[in-house]
């Protein structure tokens, strides 16, 4: 079937380092070599967004959004609630229309040929299009058929894909009897059904439990081998975990997109020093007193007398460690624990949507961060609405985080 | 389209609807044959399909209140709208799906008039065309239901916009007769409707230019027609709502005429809205 588009040409290596020039310049900034370019020889666009724009009266969802995705990337959409994620999704799909812009997969136009592109496409939407009154079994069977899977190999895709997202011990329960973590489950065997070009996963982890979050991670890690993945959350662990790229969105624009791991490097490796020490809070606080770049103490609880818990916050690039150590080596007063603290996707996160009502203790971190790092030159830095910091996610999170 | 049509007739029997719409359209129609051609022994058919055609209102909107409503609700329709099948067939098949499980009904039915000829004497030709035509014109009604259906995400309230609409097609016949029959009434009338026009075309594309547009546009033709040529409304009204009475297409079967007009009206209503209701499913991709 892809063989018929006007993508296949792109295979072909002589073709490929055009295409490749074209687009590289487009998908990460000037300020660091391609990440990846070297290592992958077969670097093939699979979707392309131009300058999509959705707009619902006087208000605009998604504002002029442009990326691409490669073919076996896995890509994170990270934006607070009402980001215009699902509003891009349900436009990459053919859901909705765009009001402006457009989406090609494949080459092929999601607005001049809908049908074809919804072949390559495997969508799990925020709420999974389920049939109440059907089991799992026939649900799926009855998705396969839509999705025009051939009848030959119909039950044993079913039976593959139930096995591969562990419900094949529901597989004749009615699916209103089901819970939500395996109604969501069901929604995802629904989309990975026909084994599409393109899986397109919204919150794909909301509802489940931490056991369950891994399981399915390592199945999105599963099927980005040879899939490639759009996964939206809200959740920073889990794009950290899973995704290629990560895109950060606020307000129907695109605010940031990189690597995950780059995010933090390029905003700053340290947040601070944590540090755990035995001894009294006055003679450690004054030890520390003598380090000058140490901008603020934050004690934190103590889980055992008279060891005294700290994190001091220096200026960016700033390595204290030494410091720290010598001026506790000169008190003599042991240290038990000492360890710098890497800014999370949250903080990253935080940050550049502007949220500004949040946890002490972050916002302490984000004081503690220069507002003329290079980088956010491109950020907006307007306060985001709804609030993000959801605490059952994070604890969520820092379950599952450890991959 | 194979897909939804198996999986929409699965669903009616899955749950109750199916039976229960089986059951009573059967024990309706068995009592009109009853009483009309066993106990007072009329040897036409055609009486009997003629007597009941009201009980499309009360079990049509049971049938397709769910079709697409549900859908809308559980939000569904964003499986198969994202699935590569078009609109067209999703609402041809639901159609068929529906279609089919009336249709059944009907071929039981046709074993009535074999019945009825152990008795005596009984003109095939005018009791299977009347079945034709009662078959066809259920398939207006269902799919005047399932349009009805696509344009809320509510069951209850596609059924009693569906009831209303039906009690409506079928007092259009009476309503004509007792409404005044002049010429000034006439546009008073039809401006009226011009009205509920405007209304449900704002309500479908929340586009007021657009409805008052044509709202102007309509009634200005009204009163230049009342102005210029006053007859042409002459029993237009009557002629309009015969227009709109589904049922009143049925009296030339019960007169044992073959009325291919008919016929082809029911096909034509039929047609009319399954391509309305396919453009609303299109158009919400738009909004």
């Amino acid at each position: 079937m892809l063989e018929s588009l006007p993508c296949g040409g792109l295979k072909e290596t002589d073709k490929e380092t055009g295409e490749m020039e074209k687009y590289k310049p487009f998908t990460y900034g000037k300020r660091r070599g391609d990440p990846w370019g070297d290592e992958k020889k077969e670097v093939k666009i699979l979707i392309e967004v131009k300058n999509l724009t959705k707009r619902y009266g006087n208000h605009t969802a998604v504002d002029n959004l442009s990326f691409t995705v490669e073919k076996g990337q896995v890509l994170g959409f990270l934006g607070p609630n009402g980001a215009g994620k699902t509003t891009t999704m349900n436009i990459i799909t053919g859901y909705i229309s765009a009001t402006e812009g457009s989406v090609t997969v494949n080459g092929v136009d999601v607005f001049d040929a809908p049908e074809e592109v919804k072949k390559m496409i495997g969508y799990l939407p925020e709420f999974p299009p389920l049939y109440p009154e059907m089991t799992v079994r026939e649900y799926l069977n009855f998705a396969a058929d839509l999705k025009k899977v051939p009848k030959s190999e119909r039950k044993e895709m079913v039976e593959r894909v139930m096995d591969s997202t562990m419900i094949t011990p529901m597989a004749d329960r009615l699916i209103k009897h089901l819970s939500k973590g395996y109604k969501q489950r069901v929604g995802l065997a629904q989309a990975i059904l026909g084994y599409p070009e393109l899986i397109i996963l919204d919150e794909p982890t909301v509802g489940l439990d931490p056991k369950q979050i891994i399981e399915i991670r390592e199945l999105i890690k599963e099927l980005s081998k040879n899939h490639t993945v759009i996964l939206s959350s809200h959740i920073m662990q889990e794009v950290s975990a899973v995704c290629d790229l990560v895109m950060i969105i606020d307000k129907g624009r695109l605010i940031l997109q990189d690597k995950p791991e780059n995010l933090s490097a390029q905003l700053g490796s340290t947040g601070g020093l944590k540090l755990s020490v035995k001894g009294s809070r006055d003679a450690v606080l004054a030890a520390l007193k003598n380090i000058s770049r140490v901008t603020q103490i934050e004690e934190r609880e103590a889980v055992s007398d008279g060891v005294v818990e700290l994190t001091l916050h220096c200026p960016e690039k700033d390595d204290i460690r030494e410091e720290v150590f010598y001026a506790m080596c000169d008190a003599r007063i042991p240290v038990l624990e000492m360890q710098s603290v890497r800014m999370s996707l949250e903080d990253i996160f935080l940050k550049v949507t502007g949220q500004s009502d949040m946890e002490a203790s972050q916002s302490d971190i984000e004081a503690s961060l220069p507002q003329e790092d290079g980088a956010t030159d491109a950020m907006t830095t307007q306060a985001v609405g709804e609030s993000t910091a959801n605490t059952e996610d994070q604890e969520v999170d820092s379950d599952a985080g450890d991959l | 389209m194979l897909a939804i049509y198996k999986k929409e007739l699965r669903s009616y029997f899955n749950s109750m609807i199916g039976y229960v719409f089986m059951a009573f359209f059967l024990l309706i129609i068995g009592v009109y044959f009853f009483v009309q051609n066993l106990f007072y022994g009329y040897a036409n058919f055609e009486y009997t399909l003629s007597s009941i055609t009201f009980i499309f209102v009360i079990l049509a909107p049971l049938l397709t209140m769910r079709l697409m409503a549900e859908e809308n609700k559980q939000k569904t329709d964003q499986l198969l709208l994202t699935s590569p099948v078009t609109a067209t067939s999703i609402v041809v098949g639901k159609l068929l799906a529906v279609f089919s499980l009336y249709g059944f009904i009907m071929l039981i039915t046709c074993f009535y008039p074999l019945i009825l000829s152990l008795y005596g004497t009984v003109t095939f030709a005018t009791a299977y065309s009347s079945i034709l035509a009662f078959t066809l014109m259920g398939g207006a009604y269902l799919a005047i239901g399932l349009f009805i259906s696509s344009l809320t995400d509510s069951q209850i309230v596609a059924a009693v916009i569906s009831f209303v609409v039906f009690l409506l097609t079928i007092l259009m016949d009476g309503i004509a007769g007792v409404l005044p029959t002049d010429n000034k009434s006439a546009v008073i009338i039809f401006t009226a409707f011009l009205l509920i026009l405007c209304i449900i075309l704002y309500r479908m594309m929340h586009n007021l230019t657009i409805a008052a547009g044509i709202g102007v546009i309509g009634e200005a033709a009204l009163v230049a027609a009342y102005l210029l040529k006053p007859t042409f409304f002459d029993g237009s009204v009557a002629n309009v709502l015969g227009w709109l009475s589904i049922v009143k297409r049925f009296d030339n079967f019960y007169y044992g005429i073959f009325d291919v007009a008919g016929l082809v009206y029911y096909v034509s209503i039929a047609g009319l809205f399954t391509f309305l209701t396919v453009q609303v499913i299109k158009k919400k991709r738009w909004s």
